[in-house]
Parts: structure tokens; C-alpha cells; sequence
């Protein structure tokens, strides 16, 4: 055998010797330097060549060149599988323990009353009712006088008014809103309005601000029956499950007949006697409703012979309450953190 | 109210029990809120009888009673002063409960065994009926023996009834009995009936007359009692008042009292001889007129205000209470009574602006019915005569009237009942109405005319019957549809649109959404130091806050919030939180306008403290973050605010911006000055924005950028600027001068300090020019930005 095979052998062997002990991608990278940088071993021979008589070239070569691939393919793999090793050992040092608390801002939080309240409006307006607003500061016509409440009327006694320096005062319900929008638009009408009212009234279920949702459908021929199915729609939709209700007869000047609208206890049932929700009474009441009153229909520049309707008035903070499960309306006007964020933030 | 059951049978025969009258009364209207048993506590208590009371061998404080118990006997130790021997007396005997729970047995009194016990009316539940101090004395036909709670009635309940203003008729027993076997199946009506006393000229007394110079006071009665012997009312009577919630007085204002629960007219008394004159003139109260009722408060009257007068003197406030000159005293011989029916609305004006709400003004205000003014006298009459026989009564009754009560008559038709109903039997109908008293008059196939008593003066138009019948038929009998969607889809609207994406967006940012009232502390102007030139100084007041805390209407979120974080730090709070609320604020109107309400967003922000966190820095904002959070509000609107140099009283004079859309103001973005937030115990920095929702109404269309498909060749550039040159004007400097190719700029350092003039900064500004149709060579970037550095250098800026 010729000196420049066996040399050739004598490389190879070398070299797979030395690949095998080569553990990281530094000693890696010198071998490679080693046989194929400039002035590595092969690359010498190759260029040694030349010193050669010209028919021994080509099988030299030759085998040089396939020495040369040999060694970049072994270089190659050898260095595939250490840097793979390498990124296994990194990062099992890089290790982070996710149950650490994040960085950067979380989600905030949101408001019980708002968050149902956008959840009842969402309910009627798939029924087919438009969102209308008025005024929080009103005049006496229209809290009052326009909705059949003449002054110093008894009627006036269920609702205490705040009254402010300009003569004017608090709206004490959504309903003046009611006129506002016959006047505005006519008939047939199919509005709710929710915002907040004010009564002079503060204990731990009365609070002197507080939300309504108001409503109002007028049309040719609206019954009292298309009042208990659009508010049983409603049940059904924010409680998320169909409740039995009853509707009690009652009194709202504005409306005639006026009734009360009470829903099955969700919590009981009925069921259970020392309910803390219904006070084992079985029912909750919900809200109050009625056909609206032709004298109603009358300030709103509505002819009451063809047209008629009827309005309901709901509390979402107490729709609220029920849902969340809380007892005091008072805390929920006054923006306590650990409240509104169940406790953490 | 409250209304005796069994005092209520007497009226109406019920046959449900209590319980599911109760029901039914709530849901046909009249709430029933509760059922009390006063007297359930009571166990083995029996009547007795004293047959001897000797003093205590012993002790003289003492007395012994021998107790007939209808056979069997007890021997009783008392300390009760008002016993003599024949009375009858409560007793309770060993193992009986009284009233408060206490389990009777035998007791020692120095060497005399007390078995059981004579009973007081506390002892019994019911202190009001006791009309001396010492052992309740019973009537005396009660037998020896006999269970006390059958004997006394006492084994009753009360329904405490929620009755609406419109039904001033069920203000009464009789009203009441009516409306049961209206809505009560299978109970029957007791008959009562009301007849009218004989009128004439009282011939036992002297009397010159009664005049009526006021409309609000159409009708008066007088009735007399020449002679009565004032004393305590008859058992049955107090027990009946005491579960009424009535205080038994004496019998002559018990009787009073009585009967007005019966009939719901009430009844006043007046002291004959005390009366100024022997004549009663009803007139209007003059401006500023004092008047001393019997509960010893004096008044200033009103125009308005109804007076029954004597001899030019006021000895009555119309509807309402009495006077002190007048009222029956002990010593009362004689007696007037008054019937008569006053305005409602008249006596609700005065009862509400004096804050007397009253048995009479109570029932006046809701309408008395005028056709039982004078039969109630009659009641009156044979109640006293009953009553007790030492009494002199004259049966004849003065009455003055200037007005007469037609029954109002009211069409019921098939038409109108079907549209609200969806049912149209009007015989059914008819028969439901006849129930409460209402007489048929005509009737046709589409239609029925009532006739409607002057008790429901509430029943005015063809609805309230519709009413009538709907709630008596039971509501249950109505139907549940959907109505039909006829006139298009509901629309959620601008308003409630933008509100909903900006809250979402800030709760995405970490706030807290809060609702606080929209009345505040009127010190929040002083504390906030807004000046008087600042329409948000100028809030509404409430004539008649609840408190002063809560008296002004809010000009700006700002207090609201600002509390909020208070009652949070005052409560321990100390990690960095974040809130926000959406709320109308209320201001002064411009130009002819009563006032202006606005639709704010508002945020606070504070950084927490003392808190060691694993990730310190993070979390930290400043007025750059909230800048942040304020586009990112905006931007959920489609909307790109411009921010500049601002000013607000609150804000920090060197950290607060303008927020403006279109060019046009819409809210501010401050830290809150340092001295307010020492005065307010926040430790600061606390950072605020208050934006008008309306600004952000509109929703932008959001307009698209151009693919890049070649990459951007950079280049920096850092120039000398005034400090107080805003770092925005030198943007839209680099932006108007940068030409065509000029894509982005991107400030990323701001220095100032040594190396740089005095009143100057550098401003560094890495800039991005591309080509959208081709890669941008080397030499064609450089030639364009170095124009752009002739140019800033031409506009005077020092390039570095």
C-alpha cells in the first residue's frame, strides 16, 4: 500500500478515535479545525498533492476527498447529537418554577351591578327592545305629574325625593323616561332604559342611589299576556334556567292594572323553610309591572284607544345580589378592592 | 295595619285559615307581611276569682289571696295594691307560662307558700291594656275556672296588612270584610248596617250651628254627649285597640278610635265646655297662623291647611289631629263629636309638610268614603250606649253639607277586557264585579255598565275594572306569550356600545370597576382646590341630603374615586391597585340649558406600598404608563387621542396633560399635586384621567396600513431641543421634513444634563425609511437623511 493510503487510513482512524472523546462543541469545533481548517491535517495533504506523480493523483485524490466528506459527516453528526446533549443540560439548569406569581398586570375586576346590568339589557334587546336614556336630574311633570302622580299624593309617600337648589330633583325611578320617549318617537314603541335613581332611604337594603332597569312595549292590542311571557323570557335568561313565577296584583299610579312579579326561589325552591334567600316564603320578589295607565299614554301623545302597552320597573342590584349571592347593598357603592376582586387582585 | 282576625271574622266569615287567607289577600293585592300570634306564648293561664285578701301576718308590703279557680283554690302572695275581695284576676298556676317565658311554680314569702300567680297585663303580653297599675282587674261576668285566652279573645292573630295609597277603603274592618268575600271563595259578608243618625237640632244642648267656609271640607257632623263619665274602656275594647296598634287613652277617645276601625271614617272628640264657643266654623289656616295640638307640639300653619275653628279660635287641625284647648281630659262632662268628610289631598299636603302622619290623616289622605261620614255617628251612638249607661247622649246630629256624591258610573266593554285579559266573559266578569259591590246597571253583548260605590273612590275608568277582574279572576289565568317582533331588531346603541368596549379594555388593563354615589362631600371642591371660575365648582346642592357627606352633585369622578382608594388604604390596603368608574357627572348649563349631565370615564392608579413583591419594577405607573392605558382606551373605540401640556387644579403642574380627539378637548391625564394627596392621607403618587365618554361615541373606522414587503433601512438622528420644545412638535418636525421615504420614527433616548446646554435636551430618534415597491440602496437613504439634517439644521435645531 502507498504511503499517502495508509496516511489516509492513519487519519481516519485517528480522527474517529478523537471524535469519540470530544464531549462538548469547543473540542468539537478544534477537531474540525484540526483536519479541516486551513492548515489542518487533510487539508495539507490535499494540498500535498501536487508533490505526487501525476497518475497516483486521482485515486489519491480520491480517497482524500472521500476521507473529507467522511470526516464532515461524522463532524456533522457528532456535533448534532452533542448539541442537542448541550440543550438538554441548559435547559435543565434554565428552570423556572411557573407556580412563581407572574409579572405585569393581570385582569381587573368588574362591577356586580354594571356586569348584570349589561346582561339584562343583552336579554331585551334580543326581544326586541332599543336601550333609551334620560335625565338623572328631572322636573316634578316628569317624575311625578306625567306619570299620574298628582302632587301631595299619597303615591308620592312610596317614593322619597331628593330636591336640589335649582328646584329641580333626583329622578326617583327610570320611568320618566317613559314620557320622554312617547313624546320622542311615538308609537308603537319597545324601549328599555336602565340608570341610576335616588330615594331618601339608607339601611342595609335601601341605599339612596340605586339602579332600575325600566321598560316599556306599546302597540296595537298588547296584552298582559305578552308582559308574562317577555318577563318569564327574561327569568329564564338571567337565572339561566326556567323559574316558576306568579304575578300578585298591586298599585303603581302609572300603571292600571299594576301587578308584582315574584319568581320561584332559585336557591330553594321553596323547599326549605329557613331559606335565607326567600325567608321560606318560596318567592323572590323581582320587580313591578302593569299595562300602562291611558293617562300615562295621554302625556305621551299617544292615543290610548288604539294603542296600549305595558312598562315594568327592575332593581339589577338586586338581581344582582341574588345572583352573586351578597347580603348588603350599601358595599356595593363603595369601591372596596378586596370586594370586587373576591378577595385577591 | 293591623287587623284582628278574629275581630275580622265578625265581618266576614272566612273559611281558609289564616295562613292561606293571608296568601290569597297577597296575591290579589293586599300584602299580608306577616301573621303575629301576640299571645301564643301563653300557656295554662285560667280566669280567678278573689274570694278573701287578707295582709301578710308577716309583712305588711303583702297581701294574701284566696284564688276561687272554679272549684279548686290557690292561695296567692301580691304585692298589688288595686285588689279587693270579688275580683277577677289572671292567674297562672304551677307549670303555666306567661309571657315572657317564664314557667310559674310556688314561692315562700316569709313562711306563707304563694302558689302560682296573679297576673299583670305586661305579664300577660299586653302592658297597652292596663288601665291602673297592679293586677289586670277582669270583667267580672268572666267565670271562675274558665282557659283566660278564650275568655279574653286573646287566643287571636294579627295580619299585618301592606295596603297600596289608591285603597284608602280597605282602612277598615267593613272595607276589609269586603274585599275577603270578594277575593275568597265560599266566605260570606256579615251583614252591618250603616244607617244614618237622626239629624235635627240637639235638644239636650245649646248649639248655634257648624258653618263650612272652605270647599275642602264639603261635609260635617256634629253629635253630643251632654253628660259622660270619663273612665277606662271596657276590656274587650282595649284588647282590640292593643291588637290594632292602637293606645287605649280613655273610653270616649277609645271610642272614637274603635269605630273609625270598624268604618274607616275617622272621628274626633271635643271637650264641649273647653270648645270657645257652642259653635264650629271650618276655614283655611292663614300664613304663619300657630296652632298647639294635643301631643303638646305647636305648629306654624300654612295656607292650605284646613282648621276647625270655635268662637274665631282654633281648636283643631282639619283631618289631622286635635287641639290641647279641646281635648277630653279627665275631667271631661261633656262631650262633641266630629264626622266629616276633609279633601285628601288637602290633609296629605299638611300631614306631610308637618310629619304627621296620623290614624286620621292617614286614612283621609287615601279618601274616606263620604257616604259613611254620618252612619259612622250612628255607630258611635250605640257603641257609647253599650258602652256604659252612665252616659247622657242626644241622638240627634247636626250636619252641614255643600256638595253631594254621585255614584260614578263606569262601562266595562268586551273589546277593551279581551285586549288585556285575553278573555271576554262579561256575565263572568259582572258577577266578579257584583262581589265588590259594584251594581250592574245595563247590560249588552259587547258591554256592561257599572254603578261603583263611594267607598272605591280608586275605581275612575274602564281599566280599573279591567283590573278588578283580572286580579279577582287571578293573573295565574292569563296566558304567557312572546310578543311578536313586528317592528325590526332592538339596538344596544352608541351610548352602551362604547361603554361596554372601554370598560372591557380597562378591566383588560388591570382596573377595577367601581360604582360610587353620585352625590359627594361638598368639601371635594375645596380639597380638589377648584376656583370658583371653574364650572366644576358649581355642582347642585340637595335641599334635603340625608347627610352632608353625600349633599353636592358631582362635577368630576374624580372624589368618588379618590374616596375609594381612601376607604381601601384606611382599610389595610397596600398593593398597587388600579379603578375605575363610568357615571354621568352633573354641571351648570351653558346657554338657556337647565343643566348638563355628562357621561365620564375616569381611572386612579396608586403603587402600592411597603410591599415586598417578587418583581419590584413591573408594576410601577407613571403619568407615561396611564398615557398608555388612556390609548389603549380610545383605541378600543378606533380613536387616537392627542395629549399636550395641560392644567388642571388637582394636577400636578409639571404632570398633566390635555387629552383631545378630532382637536378637540375631551378629559385630562394628571398626577394628583402632592399637597392634595398629603391632605388626603394618600401616600402618592396617585395618577388620574377623567375623559367625556361622548367624545368617543363615534367609532372610527379603522383604517388599515400598507403591506411592507421590502425591509426598512435605518439611520439615527439626535438634535438639541428647548426643554420645553414638546417632544411631540419635534416629531411632527422630523415627519414633515423627513420626505416621502420616512416610514417610522421611533424617539428611544431623551437626555439632559452635562454636555448639553442649559434649557435644552437631546432627543434621539431612530428612523425607518422604506420604499413600498422596491429595497432602498445605501446611498439613496443617506442622501435623504442627510437632507433631513439640512433641514432641521435650517429650522434651527443642533444636530449632535
Amino acid at each position: 500500500m502507498d504511503t499517502i493510503h495508509a496516511k489516509i487510513e492513519n487519519i481516519r482512524e485517528k480522527m474517529m478515535q478523537e471524535l469519540g472523546s470530544a464531549g462538548n462543541s469547543e473540542s468539537l469545533q478544534a477537531l474540525r479545525v484540526r483536519y479541516l481548517g486551513k492548515k489542518g491535517e487533510l487539508t495539507q495533504m490535499l494540498r500535498s498533492l501536487g508533490n505526487l506523480p501525476p497518475e497516483k493523483r486521482p485515486a489519491a485524490g480520491q480517497a482524500l476527498n472521500q476521507l473529507r466528506q467522511e470526516i464532515e459527516a461524522a463532524l456533522d453528526a457528532r456535533a448534532l447529537l452533542i448539541a442537542r446533549e448541550e440543550d438538554e443540560a441548559r435547559e435543565a439548569t434554565d428552570f423556572v418554577d411557573v407556580t412563581l406569581p407572574p409579572r405585569g398586570r393581570g385582569w381587573g375586576g368588574f362591577h356586580p351591578v354594571v356586569q348584570t346590568m349589561n346582561e339584562i339589557i343583552d336579554i331585551f334587546v334580543g326581544m326586541g327592545f332599543s336601550v333609551a336614556y334620560g335625565p338623572e336630574i328631572e322636573d316634578d311633570f316628569h317624575n311625578f305629574e306625567a306619570l299620574n302622580i298628582p302632587p301631595h299624593h299619597p303615591a308620592r309617600d312610596m317614593q322619597d325625593t331628593f330636591y336640589l337648589d335649582n328646584g329641580r330633583l333626583l329622578r326617583t325611578h327610570t320611568s320618566p323616561v317613559e314620557v320622554r320617549a312617547m313624546l320622542r318617537w311615538g308609537a308603537p314603541l319597545r324601549i328599555i332604559v336602565p340608570g341610576k335613581v335616588y330615594r331618601r332611604d339608607s339601611d342595609q337594603t335601601h341605599s339612596p342611589m340605586f339602579h332600575q332597569l325600566e321598560g316599556l312595549l306599546i302597540d296595537e292590542d298588547v296584552s298582559l299576556a305578552d308582559l308574562k311571557g317577555c318577563l318569564n323570557t327574561f327569568v329564564g335568561a338571567i337565572f339561566g334556567r326556567p323559574l316558576d313565577s306568579r304575578f300578585r296584583a298591586s298599585y303603581f299610579p302609572f300603571t292600571e292594572p299594576s301587578l308584582e312579579m315574584d319568581v320561584e326561589c332559585f336557591a330553594c325552591s321553596g323547599r326549605n323553610p329557613s331559606c335565607r334567600i326567600c325567608k321560606g316564603t318560596g318567592w323572590l320578589e323581582i320587580l313591578g309591572c302593569g299595562m300602562t295607565h291611558p293617562n300615562v299614554l295621554r302625556y305621551g301623545g299617544i292615543d290610548p284607544d288604539r294603542y296600549n302597552g305595558f312598562a315594568w320597573g327592575m332593581g339589577p342590584d338586586r338581581v344582582a345580589m341574588l345572583k352573586y349571592g351578597l347580603t348588603d347593598l350599601r358595599v356595593l357603592f363603595e369601591g372596596h378592592g378586596s370586594f370586587l376582586t373576591g378577595g385577591g387582585y | 295595619m293591623r287587623i284582628s282576625w278574629k275581630w275580622l271574622n265578625e265581618f266576614c266569615k272566612i273559611p281558609l285559615s289564616p295562613e292561606e287567607a293571608a296568601e290569597r289577600l297577597t296575591v290579589t293585592g293586599c300584602e299580608v307581611e306577616n301573621i303575629e300570634r301576640p299571645c301564643s306564648a301563653l300557656k295554662g293561664l285560667v280566669v280567678g276569682k278573689i274570694e278573701r285578701l287578707q295582709i301578710h301576718p308577716e309583712r305588711p308590703d303583702l297581701f294574701v289571696a284566696e284564688v276561687d279557680l272554679g272549684g279548686p283554690r290557690a292561695q296567692c302572695v301580691t304585692a298589688a295594691r288595686n285588689l279587693r275581695e270579688g275580683d277577677t284576676v289572671p292567674y297562672g298556676a304551677p307549670g303555666s307560662v306567661i309571657a315572657d317565658g317564664t314557667v310559674l311554680g310556688k314561692r315562700t314569702f316569709d313562711s306563707v307558700v304563694s302558689v302560682g300567680m296573679m297576673l299583670s297585663a305586661e305579664e300577660i303580653g299586653l302592658p297597652g291594656i292596663a288601665d291602673e297599675f297592679g293586677i289586670l282587674r277582669l270583667p267580672a261576668h268572666l267565670t271562675a275556672g274558665e282557659d283566660l285566652l278564650k275568655a279574653l279573645n286573646l287566643d287571636d292573630c294579627i295580619l299585618e296588612i301592606s295596603i297600596t295609597p289608591n285603597r284608602g277603603d280597605l282602612l277598615s274592618l267593613m272595607g276589609l270584610a269586603r274585599e275577603c268575600y270578594g277575593v275568597i271563595e265560599g266566605s260570606t259578608l256579615e251583614k252591618h248596617e250603616l244607617k244614618l243618625p237622626r239629624i235635627g237640632d240637639p235638644g239636650s244642648i245649646s248649639w248655634e250651628g257648624v258653618t263650612l267656609e272652605d270647599p275642602g271640607c264639603p261635609l260635617y257632623g256634629l253629635s253630643f254627649a251632654p253628660s259622660v263619665q270619663i273612665g277606662p274602656s271596657p276590656m274587650e275594647t282595649r284588647i282590640r285597640l292593643a291588637f290594632s296598634g292602637i293606645r287605649s287613652i280613655n273610653n270616649i277617645v277609645d271610642a272614637t278610635n274603635y269605630i273609625m276601625l270598624v268604618t274607616g271614617q275617622p272621628l274626633h272628640a271635643f271637650d264641649l265646655d273647653r270648645l270657645p264657643a257652642r259653635e264650629i266654623t271650618v276655614r283655611g289656616a292663614r300664613e304663619g297662623e300657630r296652632f298647639r295640638t294635643l301631643d303638646g307640639q305647636d305648629h306654624t300653619l300654612a295656607e292650605g291647611d284646613l282648621l276647625i275653628t270655635s268662637g274665631g279660635i282654633p281648636v283643631a287641625l282639619a283631618g289631622v289631629m286635635g287641639g290641647e284647648n279641646s281635648e277630653i281630659t279627665a275631667e271631661t262632662k261633656s262631650v262633641a263629636f266630629e264626622s266629616a268628610f276633609f279633601e285628601p289631598l288637602r290633609v296629605s299636603r299638611t300631614a306631610r309638610r308637618l310629619g304627621m302622619g296620623t290614624e286620621a290623616s292617614y286614612r283621609f289622605s287615601r279618601g274616606v268614603d263620604p257616604s259613611r261620614v254620618l252612619p259612622t255617628l250612628s255607630c258611635l251612638y250605640e257603641y257609647l250606649l253599650k258602652e256604659a249607661a252612665q252616659h247622657h247622649l242626644e241622638e240627634n246630629v247636626r250636619v252641614v253639607s255643600t256638595r253631594s256624591w254621585e255614584k260614578r258610573r263606569i262601562s266595562l266593554t268586551r273589546r277593551k277586557m279581551h285586549r288585556v285579559l285575553l278573555w271576554d266573559d262579561l256575565e263572568q266578569a259582572s258577577k266578579i264585579l257584583q262581589k265588590l259591590d259594584l251594581r250592574e246597571i245595563s247590560a249588552t253583548d259587547e258591554k256592561r255598565v257599572f254603578e261603583i260605590p263611594t267607598s272605591r273612590a280608586d275605581l275612575s275608568i274602564e281599566e280599573d275594572l279591567i283590573e278588578e277582574v283580572g286580579r279577582l279572576r287571578g293573573y295565574e289565568s292569563v296566558p304567557s306569550r312572546i310578543p311578536p317582533l313586528l317592528h325590526g331588531t332592538g339596538r344596544v346603541g352608541e351610548e352602551v356600545e362604547a361603554h361596554r368596549k372601554i370598560r372591557v379594555a380597562a378591566m383588560s388593563r388591570g382596573f377595577l370597576e367601581i360604582v360610587t354615589y353620585s352625590f359627594i362631600n361638598p368639601k371635594w371642591v375645596e380639597w380638589l382646590r377648584i376656583p370658583e371660575t371653574d364650572p366644576r365648582s358649581r355642582g347642585f346642592r340637595l335641599t334635603n341630603p340625608i347627610s352632608q357627606e353625600q349633599s353636592l352633585m358631582r362635577t368630576t369622578l374624580l372624589p368618588g374615586l379618590l374616596q375609594a382608594l381612601q376607604t381601601n388604604l384606611r382599610s389595610g390596603w397596600k398593593d398597587p391597585i388600579r379603578l375605575f368608574e363610568v357615571g354621568r357627572v352633573f354641571l351648570p348649563g351653558e346657554e338657556g340649558e337647565d343643566h348638563r349631565e355628562s357621561l365620564r370615564m375616569a381611572g386612579v392608579s396608586w403603587n402600592g406600598k411597603e410591599r415586598r413583591v417578587l418583581h419590584e419594577t413591573s408594576l410601577k405607573d407613571d403619568v407615561l404608563s396611564i398615557k398608555a392605558d388612556v390609548m389603549a382606551l380610545c383605541g378600543s373605540r378606533g380613536q387616537i387621542p392627542g395629549f399636550s401640556t395641560g392644567h388642571e387644579p388637582f394636577g400636578h403642574a409639571g404632570q398633566t396633560a390635555q387629552v383631545s380627539l378630532e382637536g378637540k378637548p375631551c378629559g385630562y391625564l394628571t398626577s394628583i399635586k402632592p399637597g392634595i394627596l398629603r391632605e388626603l392621607e394618600i401616600p402618592g403618587p396617585v395618577f388620574a384621567f377623567e375623559l367625556e365618554i361622548e367624545s368617543l361615541l363615534p367609532e372610527k373606522g379603522f383604517r388599515f396600513g400598507q403591506v411592507v414587503r421590502y425591509p426598512a433601512v435605518y439611520r439615527d438622528i439626535s438634535l438639541i431641543a428647548p426643554v420645553n420644545r414638546p417632544a411631540a412638535s419635534v416629531e411632527e418636525d422630523l415627519r414633515r421634513l423627513g420626505g416621502t421615504l420616512l416610514r417610522e420614527l421611533v424617539l428611544f433616548d431623551v437626555y439632559q444634563g452635562p454636555g448639553i446646554p442649559e434649557g435644552t435636551r437631546s432627543l434621539a430618534f431612530s428612523l425607518a425609511y422604506g420604499d413600498p415597491a422596491r429595497t432602498l440602496r445605501d446611498e439613496e437613504v443617506d442622501a435623504v437623511h442627510e437632507q433631513l439634517r439640512l433641514n432641521l439644521s435650517a429650522k434651527g435645531y443642533v444636530l449632535r
